[in-house]
């Protein structure tokens, strides 16, 4: 949608004839074996409009835009475009009709840089200026800022996910599909390229898709939702005419309860409200020290410092959430916290022992559980089996001896995969068939079930629907008053200030201060967030 | 619950057999399968066929008579084929191994070399009896194997040198070092009182050599089988059911989640690594007491490399390298019985070839297949639906 190259555009019908939809997808049929992914879906675009898809994980949406897309083709049904029923073979051809799409799961390649994933699979020459010259129109104009230059390996998730979305703009599609593309941006975020990708729309008559759990973001940004519940479309709703509650009951099927549904919204004033209900509720317990970082720091290439001297105490039974702009140091610390990076200086003990940075595993035998950012980097094995990766880094547990018992991982599986309400057709299901959404409960189940010290909660409910996002601030609620200590690093300051007990900011790898639930404010957190020291 | 077809996931059964789903039912999918590489062998024969029709002045059919003769047709043969097939087969599932562990290697060879050569030190040069000698050789072949293979694991873990390069190159220092050894009366040299002296090791008599099992005329093979058998079902096990087998599966999936989960790269992966250099030492070994007897330059013959094909093939599974190691092992022995009708052996070596290609091609061949036909069948299904209106594909 740069400006240099708008000409392939579509301009509006006269007014006065039948408008002929974007994207008509009319009966689309989608098996995987015994599960019906997508039963009879209907599925109409208009140009000039953003259609919200919303439905719980596993509800068959990602499938229909893979359908959309050419990189699934569709058991039965019809696609038309523009009025015109289309095969679409492959995903080539959906770029020659306008189609682009933001994946779920992050696609770029580590090796290279901004620039060079951006024109990765285009024709034709390489033109390294043009292109970064392009890549900074997009930047600033949807407001995702990040340098075209910089190699995607020194990237944080939300960069990353800034890149993709740049990616697709910059083919100017026509039709735009958007897999949950703000799952690790922030609101503000969000609604900056929201508000410029709304007018776009209208103004050069293009069409998109836009899947998300964050009801809010569907909300302000789409024109018309479509609501899938296992499958199958339930609802087909004008998003003027309808509000948060309805839409997250058509979802679930039932009302969803005020809290879980506050921090998927991210109703700050009614999170707020809950928060100090709950704070109130449970008087912070002073327990021992369970995590403490002494003066860590990690250099990074180039001798930047990540982390810049940290200092971090988090007690038994509370939840220290660790609030900072994307980029601070969270990544990093969460690596040294899952043995995935050596400090430099300084030292980490967990339950009054010192345990060795940068050896394999040692955080996690000392009983420091992470839920990772991004699942598939260091979460979870997606070759292997949800039973499999259900006791990853907790292999002795379903082992007798030397041998591991295929009959306790499976009894294990079984347990978890119902309380935790994983959808997959078996426990021996390869993750990689399980949808965004599901793979994250999996990685949540193990850690929260390995009976941890210390819990790192790395944007835990990213991809989760508002049912699973509840079910999750729950557990980390109880496996707190349990008396594990709970790190939650998020950059929803939302999120944050609904469950935690005490709050640290981050800015440049170095703690700016630690403040008690009831003393935080937004001003005070935000002022902080910017490099004041408390 | 009903498990659909996709999600088979045992990487024990034969993955061959488990290409992308074209037949209607699970009987039938296999069924196409089969036939497909029937239908490839079919065509590589064709192949084969030209190609000595082309150049020789024997028929195919007696090409493939001799073949057979020489490989299955009789007890003696059978035995030799085994026999044939039993180095490669050990060098075969060291490489799953350290596939398994996500590491590449080229190694085989070279240790293979180093662990007869060892075997030879052992034998020749310790003055040792023989029923402490023979285990001793065969242990020493697999530490020698075993040490070339940790010299570029030390390389990998220390210094980031790529495995592929120091395997390779590994493998032509230790060919020199083997013609080294075979030209030095002081080492390994045969001191006959010719002269010049030939670059070559003494032979071991017979009562040096591993026992053999049955006699000839009849069905007769070296006891160095049993070995293989036994390993091959040893590190099926080992892979498919102890914690070590699963942690090796995880460091080769997703290297990161495994460090997380106490999986240390240098640890498993060089392990790994080392373990399918003892692997190919000890076929080195196998090879020197059972089979060869005595040593030459470059007197692993392919063996190594022949090794990584079978894994190749084998893909990720440790069983089905067993019937492609014999198939490989039936082109030695039906190949030797070939030489002796006059007919240029390189044959033997296109055949093997052509039979590789004819094995990898199949699973490529039903991707395709399987896209066409879920094409055509959206493609009905839409039609219908439009009932008469055109339905416009995109030109590619
Ligand atoms: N390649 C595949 N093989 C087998 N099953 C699959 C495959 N892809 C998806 N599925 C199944 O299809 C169903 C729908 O998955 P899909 O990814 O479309 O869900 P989703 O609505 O995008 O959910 P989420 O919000 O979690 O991303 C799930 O049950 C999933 O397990
Ligand atoms: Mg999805």
């Amino acid at each position: 949608m740069s400006d240099a190259t708008s000409s392939t555009i579509a301009t509006g019908k006269p007014s006065g004839f039948p408008v002929v939809p974007a994207v008509e997808m009319r009966g689309i049929i989608k098996r995987f074996g015994s599960t019906v992914a997508c039963d009879r879906v209907d599925l109409v675009v208009q140009r000039g409009e953003i259609h919200g898809l919303l439905g719980q994980n596993g509800a068959g949406k990602s499938t229909l835009m893979k359908v959309l897309t050419g990189l699934l083709t569709p058991d039965a049904g019809v696609i038309s475009i523009d009025g015109v029923p289309r095969i679409v073979k492959d995903p080539h051809a959906a770029s020659k009709l306008g189609i682009a799409m933001v994946h779920q799961h992050f696609s770029v390649i580590e090796a290279l840089t901004v620039w060079e994933n951006v024109v990765l699979g285009e024709k034709g020459r390489l033109d390294e200026a043009a292109t970064i010259k392009s890549v900074r129109a997009i930047s600033e104009r949807y407001g995702l800022d990040v340098d075209p230059t910089a190699k995607i390996a020194t990237l944080t998730a939300g960069q990353r996910q800034r890149v993709e979305i740049i990616k697709c703009l910059r083919r100017d599609p026509s039709i735009v599909i958007l897999d949950e593309p703000t799952s690790v941006l922030t609101l503000a975020e969000s609604e900056e390229l929201f508000s410029t990708l709304r007018y776009v729309v209208r103004d050069e008559n293009r069409a998109v898709v836009l899947i998300s759990h964050k009801l809010d973001e569907i909300l302000n940004a789409t024109d018309q939702v479509c609501i899938m519940r296992s499958g199958l479309v339930v609802a087909q709703l004008e998003t003027a005419a309808t509000d948060a509650r309805s839409l997250a009951r058509e979802m679930v099927g039932r009302e969803v309860s005020l809290r879980g549904e506050a921090v998927a919204l991210g109703l700050i004033q009614e999170a707020e409200e809950i928060a100090v209900e709950a704070a109130d509720a449970v008087a912070t317990p002073a327990g021992d020290v369970a995590l403490r970082i002494d003066d860590v720091t990690v250099k990074g290439p180039g001798g930047v410092r990540l982390l810049d001297h940290l200092d971090l105490e988090i007690r038994q039974g509370e939840i220290l959430g660790l609030a900072g702009v994307e980029g601070n140091g969270q990544v990093t610390l969460a690596n040294v916290l899952s043995s995935l990076t050596d400090v430099d200086s300084g030292t980490v003990e967990v339950a009054g022992r010192a345990v060795r940075a940068g050896k394999a595993g040692a955080m996690a035998r000392a009983g420091v559980a992470v839920i990772p950012e991004d699942r598939h980097a260091a979460g979870c094995v997606l070759d292997m089996s949800v039973a499999e990766n259900l006791v990853l880094d907790d292999l002795d547990r379903v082992s007798n001896g030397r041998l591991v018992s295929s009959s306790k991982i499976r009894e294990n599986a079984i347990r978890l995969i119902q309380q935790f309400d994983i959808m997959c057709p078996s426990p021996d299901t390869p993750m990689r068939f399980l949808s965004g959404g599901n793979q994250q409960r999996v990685v949540l189940a193990r850690q929260i079930s390995r009976n941890p010290k210390v819990l790192v909660a790395a944007q835990p409910t990213h991809g989760l629907d508002v049912g699973a996002v509840e079910y999750m601030t729950e557990q980390l609620r109880r496996v707190a008053d349990e008396g594990v200590a709970v790190l939650l690093i998020s950059t929803e300051l939302e999120e944050i200030l609904a469950l935690s007990d005490r709050i640290a900011v981050i800015n440049e790898g170095r703690i700016m201060g630690t403040l008690d639930r009831q003393e935080a404010d937004l001003d005070r957190i935000g002022l902080m967030m910017g490099g004041q020291e408390l | 619950m009903t498990v659909p077809d996709q999600v088979t996931q045992s990487e024990e059964i034969m993955p061959m057999l488990m290409g992308p789903k074209v037949g209607k039912t699970r009987a039938g999918n296999i069924a196409i399968n089969v036939g497909l590489y029937i239908v490839a062998f079919a065509a590589a024969f064709l192949l084969v066929s030209i190609l000595i029709l082309a150049t020789t002045t024997t028929s195919p059919w007696d090409v493939m008579h001799a073949l057979y003769t020489g490989s299955v047709s009789g007890w003696a043969a059978i035995g030799l084929t085994l026999e044939q097939a039993t180095p490669i087969l050990i060098v075969a599932i060291g490489v799953v191994i350290a596939n398994r562990a996500g590491t590449f290697t080229i190694g085989p060879q070279g240790q293979f070399l180093m662990g007869g050569l060892v075997a030879g030190f052992v034998m020749f040069k310790f003055g040792l009896p023989v029923p402490v000698a023979l285990p001793l050789c065969l242990v020493g072949g697999a530490i020698g194997g075993a040490i070339w293979a940790g010299i570029a694991a030390l390389l990998r873990y220390t210094r980031g040198v790529d495995v592929i390069i120091s395997t390779l190159l590994l493998n032509f220092v230790a060919l020199e070092l083997v013609d080294f050894c075979l030209n030095k009366i002081f080492l390994l040299q045969e001191n006959v009182p010719t002269s010049p002296k030939p670059p070559q090791s003494a032979q071991l008599t017979t009562g040096e050599r591993l026992p053999r099992i049955g006699h000839l005329p009849g069905f007769s093979v070296t006891s160095g089988v049993l070995i293989a058998i036994a390993l091959t079902v040893a590190v099926a096990f080992v892979l498919a059911r102890t914690k070590w087998g699963f942690r090796v599966r995880m460091l080769g999936l997703n290297p990161t989640a495994a460090q997380a989960a106490g999986v240390s790269m240098a640890l498993f992966g060089g392990g790994a690594l080392i373990l399918s250099g003892a692997f190919a030492g000890l076929a080195g070994g196998v090879w020197f007491a059972g089979i060869g007897l005595r040593l030459t330059p470059g007197f692993e013959g392919g063996l190594g490399g022949e090794g990584l094909l079978v894994a190749l093939i084998a893909r990720r599974s440790v069983i089905a390298t067993v019937p492609i190691a014999i198939f490989f092992g039936m082109l030695h022995s039906g190949g030797g019985y070939l030489a002796t009708t006059g007919v240029p052996t390189n044959i033997v070596d296109i055949i093997r070839g052509l039979v590789v290609l004819a094995a990898i091609m199949p699973p490529v061949i039903l991707h395709v297949w399987d896209n066409r036909r879920s094409l055509r069948v959206a493609r009905r299904s839409a039609q219908r639906a439009v009932a008469g209106a055109d339905l416009v594909e995109v030109a590619a």
